[in-house]
Order: C-alpha cells, then sequence, then structure tokens
C-alpha cells in the first residue's frame, strides 16, 4: 500500500492527535479523535451525516481551527504552516464552490495563475484536467448550465490544478446518480494509483469506504468508533453465515432444531434459517450431509459475509442509512 | 474555547500571503467578466439616472429661474451632478454583489484555499466597481452633453467629474462590501446598499445649499455628497474653483478611509478561522 517514496518522512502523510473541536454552546463537533494516514493510502471516513467529517475536513483543510489536539498534513501544522497545508493539499469540498458566471477554462486557468502558474502553463494544465475529467466539450460553456455530475467533476478538477500530493474529498459522490459515482470512483482510484497521492475522503455510503478505501475509520457523534482495513473490520464483527431457504416457516423451524449442533449460532426468520459459523463455507459439506439425513431440501443455500454495515451496527449500535446531503450541513 | 483557540493560532506565527499586482489584476479581470454577464443587475443603475436626470430637468428646469444661486447657467447643469452621484453610489452595490454572490457559491472559500492576499480578496471587486461605476458616469456626462450641456471647464472638467464620481462611489463601496463581508447575504447587502438613497436627499440636492435651512442644512453640511456635489456643480456651471474641488476630493478620501477600515475589520472578521 504505502511505499515511503518520499524521503521526507512524514511527506505525504496526515497525523492527527487528540483533535477536538468544540463550538459556542458546548456543541462537540470533534471529540478526541486521532488517527494516521499512511502516504499513498486512500483514508475512508465514514459516519453519518452530523457525525464530525466535514469539521474534521475543514480543519485538515485550514478552514476552521482546531479548539485543542494536533494536526499535520503532509508533515506541516494545520495551524502553524496553514499555507504550507494548502500549497501540497488540494480539497473538494462538500458544498462545491464554483461561480456559475464563469467557464470552466477560465475558472481552472485563473486557479493556476493563483498558484503561480504563467498564463500558457496554467491553461496547458486546465486542458489537461479537462480532459481527465471529461469536460472538454462543456469547457466554454458558463458552470451555470452544468450538470451535478460536470460540477462534481469541474470541482474535482479545481483541486488538482496545483498537483497536490495529498487529496481530501468531503463527500465527493453525495447527490450523484450510480452512473456519475462509478466515475468518481474511478477517478479516485486513477489518481491513487498512478500519482501515488494520499487520499481522504469522507463518505456516508458504506460500499464507498467498501470500494475505495485502504483504511476506513467508522466516526459518529465526533469520536473514532474504530478503524481498520475493510476486511480486517468485518473479520472482526464475527461470523460469517451459511442462510438456508426453505419452501415454509415449518420446514425452517424444523431444520433450525435439527441443525443447532452445527453452528455456534443459529436464528430462524419465516422460511429462512441461518447459521452463524466461522469459515462457513469449511462447513457446508456438513450441513448438507445433515439435511440429506433429515431429508429437508432447501431451495437456496448461500453464504453470506459480514458486510461494513454489520461493522457500523455493532460499532455504533444503528444502521447507517444514508441521506442526501442537506444545502447546509449543520456539522 | 474561544481563547484557546486564538492563542493556539498566536502561538506560531503564520506569515501572510503577500500582495502580488498580478493576482488583483487576474482577480478584478474575473470581476469584471461576471459584471458582464449579468447585464440585468448593470443597466437598471444607468437607466434611472438618466431616467431622474430628464424628469428633474424637465420639471424642474421651467421653475429654474425662480431659484437664486444657480447663475446664469442651466438647471440641467446644476441637476446633471446628482445624477452622476446616484449613479456611481448604485454602482458600488454593484462590487458588493460580485462579492456576496462568491460568498454564497462557495467560490470565496475556494479562493481562500489559493494562495491569494486577503487585500486581494477586498479590493478585486472594488476595482471591478470603479471600473464599472466609471462607465456609468460617463454614460450619464454623455446623456448630458446630448440633452445640451454645455461645461464651463470643457472635456477636462468632464474628466475631473467623472474622476470625483469614481472617487466617490469606491468610497462608498468601502461600505457596501463591508455589508457584504459582514452579512455574507444578497438581500442584506441590497440592503444596505440603498443607504445611498436617503443620503443624496440630504444635501443641496435640488436647490443650493444657501437655501436649505434647520436640521436639513446641518444634515447636508456634514454629507459628503453635499460636497462632491458643490464640486461638480462648480466645474459644469462655473469653472475652475480650487477651493470647491478640493473639499470634494477631501470629503471623497475621508468617506473611503472611514468605509475601507471599516471594510478591513469586515474581511478579518469573516476570513478569520475560528
Amino acid at each position: 500500500m504505502s511505499e515511503f517514496v518520499n524521503v521526507n518522512r512524514t511527506n505525504g502523510e496526515i497525523r492527527v492527535e487528540q483533535l477536538v473541536k468544540k463550538y459556542p454552546g458546548d456543541v462537540v463537533a470533534v471529540d478526541d479523535i486521532s488517527f494516521h494516514v499512511e502516504s499513498g493510502q486512500i483514508f475512508g471516513f465514514l459516519g453519518p451525516n452530523g457525525a464530525g467529517k466535514s469539521t474534521t475536513i475543514k480543519i485538515l483543510t485550514t478552514l476552521a481551527l482546531p479548539t485543542e489536539g494536533i494536526a499535520f498534513v503532509g508533515g506541516y501544522d494545520v495551524v502553524c504552516e496553514a499555507a504550507d497545508v494548502r500549497r501540497i493539499a488540494g480539497v473538494a469540498l462538500q458544498d462545491i464552490g464554483l461561480d456559475p458566471m464563469m467557464k470552466s477554462m477560465e475558472l481552472l486557468t485563473l486557479q493556476g495563475q493563483l498558484f503561480g502558474n504563467s498564463r500558457s502553463g496554467a491553461r496547458k494544465r486546465a486542458e489537461e484536467l479537462l480532459e481527465l475529467m471529461r469536460l472538454t466539450d462543456a469547457k466554454d460553456r458558463r458552470v451555470g448550465t452544468y450538470s451535478g455530475g460536470m460540477r462534481r467533476r469541474l470541482d474535482l478538477a479545481l483541486a488538482l490544478v496545483h498537483e497536490p500530493q495529498i487529496l481530501f474529498l468531503d463527500e465527493p459522490t453525495t447527490g450523484l446518480d450510480p452512473a456519475g459515482r462509478r466515475d468518481v470512483w474511478e477517478e479516485v482510484r486513477r489518481l491513487n494509483r498512478q500519482l501515488g497521492m494520499t487520499i481522504f475522503l469522507t463518505t456516508q455510503y458504506l460500499e464507498e469506504a467498501d470500494e475505495l478505501a485502504d483504511v476506513i475509520a467508522i466516526i459518529d457523534r465526533g469520536k473514532v468508533q474504530t478503524e481498520g482495513s475493510p476486511a480486517r473490520l468485518k473479520a472482526a464483527v464475527g461470523n460469517e453465515s451459511i442462510n438456508l431457504a426453505f419452501e415454509s416457516g415449518e420446514i425452517a423451524e424444523r431444520a433450525r432444531v435439527d441443525l443447532k449442533d452445527l453452528a455456534d449460532r443459529i436464528q430462524s426468520d419465516r422460511d429462512v434459517v441461518r447459521l452463524y459459523v466461522s469459515q462457513a463455507a469449511e462447513r457446508i459439506p456438513l450441513v448438507v450431509n445433515r439435511l440429506q439425513e433429515l431429508e429437508l431440501n432447501p431451495i437456496s443455500i448461500t453464504l453470506t459475509q459480514p458486510t461494513l454495515d454489520d461493522v457500523f451496527l455493532q460499532v455504533t449500535g444503528q444502521r447507517l442509512i444514508a441521506q442526501e446531503a442537506m444545502p447546509v450541513q449543520p456539522e | 474555547m474561544t481563547t484557546q483557540t486564538s492563542t493556539q493560532e498566536m502561538a506560531c506565527r503564520t506569515p501572510r500571503q503577500r500582495w502580488s499586482p498580478l493576482q488583483l489584476l487576474l482577480v478584478t479581470w474575473r470581476n469584471l467578466v461576471t459584471i458582464v454577464r449579468t447585464p440585468e443587475a448593470l443597466l437598471p443603475p444607468i437607466a434611472i439616472s438618466v431616467f431622474f436626470l430628464i424628469i428633474y430637468d424637465s420639471t424642474l428646469g421651467k421653475a429654474s429661474g425662480f431659484i437664486p444661486n444657480i447663475g446664469s447657467n442651466s438647471y440641467l447643469g446644476f441637476i446633471l451632478p446628482l445624477s452622476i452621484v446616484s449613479s456611481s453610489l448604485s454602482g458600488a452595490g454593484v462590487a458588493a454583489q460580485n462579492l456576496v454572490r462568491d460568498i454564497e457559491s462557495g467560490y470565496f472559500d475556494k479562493l481562500l484555499l489559493t494562495p491569494i492576499s486577503r487585500a486581494t480578496l477586498l479590493f478585486a471587486p472594488i476595482l471591478a466597481g470603479a471600473f464599472i461605476l466609471g462607465m456609468q458616469a460617463s454614460i450619464v456626462v454623455g446623456i448630458g452633453l446630448l440633452l445640451g450641456l454645455q461645461p464651463a471647464t470643457g472635456f477636462p472638467g468632464l474628466l475631473v467629474v467623472i474622476g470625483l464620481a469614481i472617487l466617490l462611489g469606491t468610497g462608498f463601496a468601502g461600505f457596501t462590501v463591508s455589508a457584504a463581508l459582514g452579512s455574507g447575504s444578497a438581500a442584506a447587502t441590497q440592503g444596505a446598499s440603498f443607504i445611498f438613497f436617503p443620503l443624496t436627499f440630504l444635501a443641496p440636492t435640488f436647490v443650493p445649499i444657501d437655501l436649505l435651512d434647520g436640521w436639513l442644512k446641518s444634515a447636508a453640511q456634514i454629507n459628503p455628497i453635499t460636497y462632491v456635489l458643490e464640486a461638480m456643480r462648480g466645474l459644469i456651471n462655473q469653472g475652475w474653483d480650487g477651493v470647491a474641488l478640493w473639499q470634494g476630493v477631501l470629503a471623497c478620501l475621508l468617506l473611503a478611509g472611514a468605509m475601507y477600515a471599516l471594510a478591513v475589520f469586515a474581511l478579518r472578521v469573516r476570513t478569520r478561522r475560528t
């Protein structure tokens, strides 16, 4: 995953220690969180609306100050070395900040020039990014006429103008249709693999975190509840399950009683029986033999592995229901 | 909590972004581009100024013979500065509208994350506004010429009149921009911009200042617009009058100084990390 290509040991990394953010009125948006993102990693910050994700990203991108704790982005202190952080980090915030009157080519060129590029250099970079984000055809149209997906892609392009080493994406796919979501995922992966960019992304979509992130931190009510690779997190929730579907609830109930000794835990729900076991795949032949002995014929046998949703349920006590972000998120 | 935050930031000396003329030029240009692309915000102030110019001239112009101290010149020359002043004051609203649009769209935050100086964020919209209101003043002056205006100081005098309009408008823009930064709301900014409207009437608006009386005269005497109007009228109707001219310029500079102090404060509050 991480190759430590940079000589500078903190370059490309994000280090957060005991970060706290309080707002007036004793609102604790971020409550003592610590984590470490290695260079070249995709780090997923997963949590429901209001969990503290956007606040964390605002602190890390120098838009807000922490109340307590320290945070280093690419080796630079977000409080004292804000200008350095801005130079090496790119940000695409949840609220897309684009001027609808401008054309994408103009916005990208201006952004490049503000970062010190020459006019021709900035134009060249803008062309590259428009190509990368498949916006070349729309480059001379006003941004106000763009679709939601196009705005997202342009916003991402703007975040990439100065070739950042670390990219922050705050809910990059919220409000996009499934196709648009896939596009963004592909882009994020490509930036990470081809350019070795460290990517910190927040999301309220389980499958997004699962799909993209090397490491996931689940955040809820301002605290990091658990952290690890998706596989490890899922393994930690425990058992996989063998699911047997029968023709009727009575047959399922018989099966539940007679298969009890083959599972760590067994459950029936109408005509489905679930056997929770570790190494479920290896247990399947035993289960099938027993079913034959009992002359119980299931309609289907499936194997379920724990999902991030199960992880989320276990650590937060609730299911993560993704909501479309409201225009203003009171985080 | 808040004290902790500020001490934390004060513990390190954050170097400020250096001011760069190129950046100011780029961002001013971008402001002009967006202004030009919203003609609906640009045309009404000119239309209203021209409308009032014609109305005042044709309704009050006939009666001007009864008003003393206007001199031998036409009422048109007396009333034209009012039109120019009100167009430049409403033009100052354009700068603020542009800024507030950026705050509302979030583009302002995006600019904040680039290596741009804070001063550029403030003065780019003001400069763009100055350019626009210079154009507006020129158009109003042009219409005055079409209506038969014969300025006492000729073409150079008219250039000074336009210069005064720009100076007054950019000073007032300090106020409207403060409102934009402070409120972050287009409606509030628009409301604040309309303060110019009563201000133009607390002045020797339709008759010379000697004919005003009581509280209105007192109000007119501390209103910077009075001195700008007087200076412009002098240039158009009388001729070069050093004292009136310098009083006009000084009034503009005092207004600008006070308003820019307010704007810098509003910018600090707006861009302070919390």
